[in-house]
């Protein structure tokens, strides 16, 4: 009863959906983009006419405006730096563009590109100051703010009433602040315009890549050899010039140069650059997240203002939410890391039934042994790793090794070892085609090829991305085991897309199926996943009917039939469940059957524990992984089985003397070739009433001339 | 409320009482392999306790008590319970604990009939017997619930009702010295009073008629077990198994550790034993991956072997261990006898010998 509520409850709520979310990128713009839902749908249910036409265009035109200062702001908060001076910039550049339109009646053109480059000019003041003479961005910006407000008061006290007394009718200004196309403002289009440009410039374009790196590392970035100085300057050259954009649209809506104009900006700006999730630290922040800071801020401060709040709780509240979302930010930059390691970790209910007898008296097929005892060790100390074993035509003996190698043993008596191919990623599987070309699984790196004569090419490294995915499962993490069809489709395993292939022991302990066959087709060079949510699936082979595979799920303790062909295609069967022990690799015997390597064998602890995810999920969050309860890996077996899922004979080392772990293992000859991932040996074993001539590769492609 | 409120913070964020945390093997108890370079003298199936005689090595093996004198073993006579403790009196007689229930004194090793036999009803599981300054008879008590071969459940239950008792000899009386303590294991006089190894709370209290138990040493990365005196001064503490985080984590698990008492064999238990290694369904925890060939030394121990010197006031001076890639586990009794430390390896079924020169001395003690 409990067990049934435990595995409904794990079957039906998708755990491990919240790591994978928390850890995408995108989850940090989400947070304030849903925070500006909130805030749009509160005040719109409050005040009447909030989301109206005409009221969505006032706030834009006022978000236009304050969403260019927000972006140069972003800019500079993302190289590291902090501008407090773009409330004075804007009044100073507003005045610019008044006075030199009115007072000096310039044409609308150059009046445009005069206060473009007077905001710029005043930006390369603090850029030269912080950029180039390395003084602190904070106190440089803030003796500016002072100098270019006492400069904007000195200028209108002697040119406001010229100002204030001109009205020039030019229909291009008036369009400026208050046109519009298809009814949004101009100052809206040219935001989204410089918007996307701006998003384009950082995502995509290198200069931007070099303002994220010099705010996440400034010493890194200089000892990369980007520009660190002349980058930072021309960052609060941009401020000011974006600043200055701002400004002149303000100047051709209002037309006027009051003495409160751009008092407290920076102070709404910056809630909004830190609302909006753009790290005061420097090196995080996109165009979007300012935009949707801008957007919050404005909601709030026209919300409170409709309903008649007064200047200081308007102001008030804004500082308010400038230190929470300043705090919230810091925590999360700190713990976010630990946070997602602490959930993404997601164990799930796991049932086996009580596993067949193994000790000896107690009969049944698993029965143990001491056959393998006298197992003779081939290249022992000086091959490390070999996950799987393969015997060429020519009786050459190869497996993979730990340091990226793939080790050939030459036949008669395998003791000259050589290398025949480096690859860099630990090879697994391996299987050879018509053409003798080695197919090799890497952990990590995916599906390689490996020529005759030892020249390595990329078979796959990719495939299809699944819809329902959280994380894009389209590279392969775990490439596992392969066997190659008649007709050329390589059917390959990868035993998780969670996890890498060093944190096996964590997909063991979720014991969910997070593993898949992908089938690379030689033919057209295509990749297709064809089956998902499997139990760390793991050895493949091809079954003798050339229209089915046997592939083995190594925590599900199954073998499985999957047709790819014939009258029963897209078919998965059970062959065998509820083995004793975890299967790994798959290969043909000379009699037609199977040999099957049992990695290790099944704990009744941890079998009670797959069906407990809440303990396994503290353990993975207070024990160390060192000290976690793991499948028994130090004691496996071969086991031969045929086409009917019936054990024909078992093979056991008690002691676990001579062959440790036991992964793979290949027949040839009349001997059992053993491999093992944690060994430095392969084992060879003598094998009684086998064919003495069985290779197992003339056999599947026939025998060459 | 307060106190309920702190318990469920520290239940969920894994804090106070709820920490997993062992002291790590440092200082004193800085790992070596001394103990497997010890000599077997004696292979036997169930040794539980040693008593030495002037030159005669007393051992009990299951029901049987064996005599080492000369390096030759020959069985002095045998009871009808498993021997579980066994004290050597003064004036050449012998105390032995069957069973856990009863303790009988008998004026000489082959006596027929016992001097003294003590059969109070609160005897439950007796597993070590000691000499106090009086020469009256001490005798600590595991647990009133599980019996004396069955301390892990006793371990994983979270009982705490470990006693001493005194037994006098001259009235036949019983009183009891403490009560309440996390398996009492082991006792040693230390001038009036008994230092009592405190197994399941990791700590040596120092117990007094008519006092609450005193904290000597605290915080062992073991679980404490009997104790002797040492001829230079001060102790010698086996410890019979070592703590895990993986077990200090399962004892904090109620649910796990129900269904795990009640639906798996106790040879597979998450839980200290006294060996390790024979089967593969015994619980494997990360480190214990064979990695070309080769088992860790520092790998968590399922169990491990190790003696502790202290010194006068009950301080660690060094200690003897056999790590997790070694054998001679399960230490439950080391006593001194001429040049030599005599011990009990139960994990492997050994009883040992270790020349004592030169040990100290390595320490620079």
């Amino acid at each position: 009863m409990r067990d049934t509520i435990t595995r409904l409850r794990y079957r039906y709520w998708p755990d491990h959906l919240l790591g994978e979310i928390l850890s995408k990128r995108w989850t940090e713009t989400a947070i304030p983009v849903i925070l500006l839902l909130i805030v749009g749908f509160a005040f719109s249910r409050s005040i009447d006419n909030f989301l109206s036409p005409a009221s969505l265009a006032d706030t834009a035109r006022q978000a236009g405006e304050i969403g260019f200062i927000a972006l140069g702001l972003a800019l500079v908060v993302i190289v590291g730096g902090i501008d407090l001076s773009v409330g004075s910039i804007f009044a100073l550049t507003d005045f610019c563009a008044l006075y030199l339109l009115d007072v000096a009646g310039w044409p609308v053109p150059a009046v445009v590109l005069a206060t473009l480059f007077c905001g710029a000019l005043l930006g390369a003041v603090n850029g030269i100051l912080v950029g180039y003479l390395r003084l602190r961005a904070f106190i440089t910006t803030l003796i500016t703010l002072i100098i270019y407000r006492s400069a904007y008061d000195l200028l209108i006290q002697r040119y406001s009433n010229a100002i204030a007394s001109a009205f020039p009718e030019i229909p291009s200004w008036d369009f400026i602040g208050a046109g519009s196309v298809f009814g949004i403002p101009t100052v809206a289009l040219v935001y989204i315009v410089i918007a996307i440009f701006g998003h384009v410039f950082m995502t995509r374009l290198r200069p931007g890549w070099h303002i994220t790196a010099i705010g996440g590392s400034r010493r890194s970035a200089y000892n990369s050899g980007i520009p660190v100085r002349r980058t930072i300057a021309l960052c609060y050259v941009a401020s000011g010039a974006l600043t200055s954009i701002g400004a002149l649209f303000f100047a051709s809506r209002l037309g006027t140069v009051g003495g409160d104009i751009g008092v407290g900006l920076e102070v709404i700006v910056l809630t909004a650059t830190v609302l909006g999730g753009i790290t005061l630290g420097g090196g995080k922040g996109s165009v979007a997240k300012s935009a949707v800071g801008v957007l919050i801020v404005l909601l709030i401060t026209n919300g409170l203002t409709t309903m008649n709040a007064r200047g200081g709780v308007n102001r008030m509240a804004l500082a308010g939410i400038l230190l929470v979302a300043a705090m919230v930010d810091i925590r999360w930059q700190k713990n976010r890391t630990r946070i997602i390691s602490k959930v993404y970790v997601a164990p799930t209910y796991h049932e086996l039934p009580p596993p067949p007898p193994t000790e000896i008296g107690q009969g049944g097929p698993f029965e143990q042994n001491d056959k393998l005892r006298d197992v003779e060790a081939i290249g022992l100390g000086r091959i490390e790793a070999p996950e799987d074993v393969i015997l060429d035509r020519h009786d050459n003996l190869y497996a993979g090794s730990r340091h990226g190698d793939i080790m050939r043993f030459l036949a008669p008596d395998y003791q000259t070892m050589e290398v025949f191919a480096h690859i860099g990623g630990q090879p697994l599987g391996m299987a050879f085609d018509r053409e003798d070309n080695l197919y090799v699984c890497i952990g990590g790196m995916g599906l390689y090829r490996i020529r005759p004569d030892g020249a390595v090419e990329k078979a796959t490294d990719e495939t299809n991305r699944s819809m329902r995915s959280v994380n894009d499962d389209s590279r392969l993490r775990l490439a596992d085991d392969l066997d190659i069809t008649d007709d050329g489709l390589i059917f390959f395993s990868e035993a998780t897309v969670r996890y890498e292939m060093d944190e096996w022991p964590i997909d063991g302990l979720e014991a969910r199926g997070n593993g898949r066959i992908i089938c690379y087709d030689t033919k057209t060079g295509t990749t297709r996943t064809e089956l998902r949510g499997l139990k760390f699936p793991n050895g493949i082979c091809v079954a003798s009917d050339g229209q089915s595979i046997l592939f083995a799920e190594t925590f599900g303790c199954s073998i499985k039939r999957y047709w790819f062909a014939g009258p029963k295609k897209g078919r998965v069967e059970v062959v065998m469940d509820n083995l004793p022990g975890y299967p790994d690799n798959i290969n043909l015997a000379s009699d037609g059957n199977y040999w099957l390597a049992l990695v290790g064998m099944r704990s009744p602890s941890l079998d009670l524990a797959w069906k407990m995810p809440g303990f396994r999920r503290r353990m993975a969050k207070r024990v160390p992984v060192d000290e976690w309860l793991f499948p028994n890996i130090n004691t496996g077996c071969v086991v031969k089985f045929n086409e009917q899922g019936k054990i024909v004979e078992s093979f056991w080392d008690l002691h676990g003397e001579n062959h440790p772990m036991i992964t793979s293992m290949r027949e040839h000859r009349g001997h059992l070739y053993l491999g093992g991932i944690l060994n430095n040996r392969i084992g060879r074993y003598k094998l009684d009433n086998a064919d003495p001539n069985f290779v197992q590769y003339d056999k599947r492609w026939g025998k060459q001339s | 409320m307060i106190a309920a409120v702190r318990e469920f913070a520290n239940r969920f964020l894994g804090r106070g009482d709820a920490t997993i945390t062992v002291p790590s093997f440092d200082g004193a108890l800085k790992p070596n392999q001394i103990l497997e370079s010890a000599e077997t003298v004696l292979t036997c199936d169930a040794p539980e306790d040693l008593a030495i005689d002037g030159s005669n090595l007393f051992i009990a093996d299951g029901r049987r008590l064996m005599c080492l004198s000369g390096g030759t073993a020959s069985e002095l006579r045998s009871f009808e319970q498993p021997i579980s403790a066994l004290c050597a009196l003064p004036g050449g007689g012998l105390a032995v604990a069957l069973g856990g229930r009863e303790v009988r004194m008998y004026a000489s090793p082959s006596a027929a009939q016992p001097s003294v036999t003590f059969t109070d009803a609160a005897f439950n599981a007796i597993n070590a017997l000691a000499l106090a300054s009086d020469n009256t008879l001490i005798a600590t008590d595991g647990s009133t619930t599980s019996d004396v071969d069955d301390w892990a459940r006793d371990l994983l239950e979270l009982n705490r009702t470990g006693r001493v008792f005194k037994l006098h000899p001259g009235n036949k009386s019983v009183t009891r010295l403490a009560q309440g303590l996390g398996y009492a294991f082991g006792a040693c006089a230390h001038g009036n009073a008994m230092l009592v190894s405190e197994s399941w709370r990791h700590r040596l209290v120092l117990v007094q008629p008519g006092a609450s138990p005193r904290i000597v040493l605290a915080h062992l990365p073991v679980y404490p077990s009997r104790l002797s005196k040492a001829s230079s001064g001060g102790y010698w503490l086996t410890a019979f198994t070592a703590r895990t985080q993986l077990v200090e984590f399962v004892l904090r698990e109620p649910g796990y550790r129900r269904r795990m008492m009640a639906e798996i064999d106790p040879a597979y238990w998450v839980a200290p034993r006294l060996r390790s290694g024979r089967s593969f369904k015994e619980p494997m925890q990360g480190a214990h991956i064979k990695t070309m060939g080769v088992i860790k030394p520092w790998a968590p121990p399922r169990s491990y072997g190790l003696v502790i010197r202290l010194d006068a006031d009950g301080q660690p001076l060094y200690s003897l261990h056999s790590r997790v890639d070694g054998i001679n586990h399960g230490i439950v009794a080391a006593h001194e006898m001429g040049d030599d430390l005599v011990l009990i390896a139960k994990g492997p079924g050994r009883v040992l010998r270790l020349p004592l020169a030169g040990v100290a001395e390595e320490f620079r003690t």
